[in-house]
């Protein structure tokens, strides 16, 4: 088991070392560089080499790599060009926002998306299969940038149940307010995830409920409901697992557009504004904060699978 | 019969019952799905011809809701939402299908060629495509647009090179097992370069997952590119393109809420098609479903 852990931590390594070389090679990237960002474009020839030299540029470019990296590791992700703020400081402003929509997102993503794959996998080819089957299409048919806006002009232009903009309320503080703010931006990322937990859980569901135990179940006369609730779902939950990874990543991309699509004041929104007012530092720090989150997560979620299911090989 | 002859057995398309009995339900899928790429692939050839306005023709008529000259009303300077859905709908779909073209043929050249030699080319080939795979799709192509500077051919690239590990892998999988065959053998005892054994004796027995999984990944990409456009990573205005349509109407859309509905509908519009043509093609084809 220990040496597993370390091997999926070892494999990390070259993915981590990549990206790392990616996002600190954008910066030079971009036409005019690091200073000519922060000089624009009017800045004489004197200015800009006194600012070379100040941030260190004229070295040689290996040795400011791992200078920016070493600093990066420790959570230093340098100062915004447009606050002049640390970073870091705006990141941790800003990333209680989004896991808290993140987290009420998934709470409506499994609410929405267990029953539904339940229901079609029981009565498959049933009218009440092709409804959910055609609800989940729809799930993942439509742009969550759009749904996010069709809930807006409902609730917020034509009822004006909600507000249109949503700000960031901490749920232990004001829980009514929080959840007035949050259920719309929270919903349209839910109801997208949902869709794609409902189709994989629905597979495996469908073969668990063909396997032999089931007929053994049945032929020692279980009830139906009791043996879809102690074993089928316990089967079919446990793949269920490894999806989890594949959903971060959709869940990432569409926390980005739905904080934008509301103007929910969450790390995503701050990365698409640091992009339009080329804060690349800011840029930098944002990216590395959701790979680290995303890679943190599918590696917890890759050992716990191990450590659920002793058939896995560790290997 | 040898291990060979038991791939074969799992993998060639049996005549099934239900394609013996013609046109059922599930090949109308497919018929629609064809005639709805059809309307995407006239809206691609013809758009401007097609458009009853200058996309970027303003008028004093702004934000006028639908009407006999404006089908589907006016923007906030007057602009005819139709001809701007039309003209963007072109850049939209031209990017996708190029993008989703472009990781097609990286895709086959990588799967094919890794799958066939195997061995350590195969290894250095899929872990570098899997290093690409550990990111999230949409943070990599965010991250290169915003390196590289939101232009057409960027986006075109970004997309394709996050994609291409994806139809990578799906084309190295039955290659593996195909290239066990016995007619592969048959081919090479007789001479045949391993080259062309692998462009005319491999790739056609595997074409079919890999028309599948293309409509699959249009059907993801047109919502890449529109969400990328969306937040402001499309291409540059003036030109309309669907994405970058609803993030400027979203900034009015209390007053005028058919300027967020047409984009949007187009948008659903091109990925149900893609997704049709998608299922309908399993079904045809007889390709063991992802779901």
């Amino acid at each position: 088991m220990t040496a597993y852990v370390l091997r999926r931590l070892a494999q990390l390594v070259p993915v981590l070392f990549i990206a790392s070389i990616g996002i600190f090679a954008m910066i030079y990237a971009v036409p005019g560089g690091p200073v000519g960002i922060m000089l624009g474009e009017n800045a004489n020839q004197a200015e800009i080499d006194a600012l070379v030299h100040d941030l260190g540029l004229d070295r040689p470019i290996a040795i400011q790599y791992f200078d920016w990296l070493g600093s990066a590791v420790t959570g230093d992700f340098g100062v915004s060009l447009h606050s002049r703020e640390p970073v870091i400081k705006l990141i941790g402003e800003r990333l209680p926002a989004t896991l808290q929509l993140a987290a009420v997102a998934t709470l409506i993503a499994v609410l929405l998306g267990i029953p539904v794959a339940l229901a079609s996998a029981l009565h498959p080819g049933s009218w009440l299969d092709r409804m959910l089957s055609g609800w989940s299409a729809l799930a993942l048919g439509v742009p969550t940038f759009w749904l996010g806006i069709l809930l807006i002009l409902l609730f917020a232009v034509e009822l004006r149940w909600l507000p249109s903009a949503s700000r960031y309320v901490p749920l232990w503080e004001d829980p009514l307010e929080a959840l007035r703010h949050l259920i719309m931006p929270a919903a349209t990322l839910g109801v997208y995830v949902s869709g794609v937990l409902a189709r994989f859980l629905r597979a495996s569901l469908v073969s668990q409920l063909g396997a032999d135990y089931v007929r053994t179940a049945r032929s020692k006369g279980l009830s139906r409901g009791r043996i879809v609730r102690v074993h089928v779902m316990r089967n079919a939950l446990l793949p269920f697992i490894t999806v989890i990874g594949l959903m971060m990543a959709t869940f990432i991309g569409g926390a980005v557009v739905t904080e934008a699509v509301f103007t929910y004041p969450g790390l995503g929104r701050m990365l698409i504004q640091a992009i339009s007012t080329r804060d690349y530092p800011l840029i930098q720090g944002c990216i590395i904060v959701m790979l680290v989150i995303y890679v943190a997560i599918n590696l917890t979620v890759d050992v716990l699978y191990a450590y659920v299911d002793p058939r896995i090989e560790y290997s | 019969m040898s291990e060979a002859g038991e791939g074969r057995v799992a993998t060639v398309p049996a005549p099934s019952a239900r394609r013996r009995k013609g046109l059922g339900p599930r090949q109308l899928l497919l018929a629609i799905g064809l005639a709805m790429v059809a309307v995407l692939g006239v809206v691609m050839i013809f758009g401007p011809q097609l458009a009853p306005y200058s996309p970027s023709a303003t008028s004093l008529d702004a934000l006028a809701p639908p009407s006999a000259q404006h089908w589907l009303g006016t923007d906030l300077i007057g602009r005819d939402v139709l001809s701007r859905l039309i003209v963007g709908g072109r850049t939209t779909l031209v990017i996708t299908v190029a993008a989703v073209g472009l990781a097609l043929a990286a895709g086959l050249v990588l799967g094919l060629w890794s799958g066939f030699v195997g061995g350590l080319t195969d290894q250095i080939v899929m872990r570098g495509l899997d290093i690409v795979f550990a990111f999230p799709v949409f943070l990599l192509a965010i991250t290169v647009v915003a390196a590289l500077g939101p232009t057409i051919p960027n986006l075109i690239m970004t997309i394709a090179i996050v994609y291409t590990p994806i139809l990578a892998r799906v084309v190295r999988g039955p290659v593996l097992s195909v290239k066990r065959w016995d007619h592969v053998e048959a081919a090479r005892s007789v001479g045949v370069s391993e080259f062309w054994i692998m462009v005319r004796h491999v790739l056609p027995l595997v074409i079919s997952p890999i028309l599948v999984e293309t409509s699959l990944t249009l059907a993801n990409t047109i919502f890449t590119v529109t969400a990328l456009s969306f937040l402001g990573l499309g291409p540059p205005p003036p030109d309309p393109n669907w994405g970058g349509m609803l993030a400027e109407a979203r900034q009015f859309m209390e007053l005028a809420p058919w300027t967020v509905i047409a984009p949007g509908a187009a948008i659903v519009f091109a990925s149900l098609t893609f997704i049709m043509l998608a299922n309908g093609l399993r079904d045809r084809l007889d390709v063991g479903g992802r779901q």
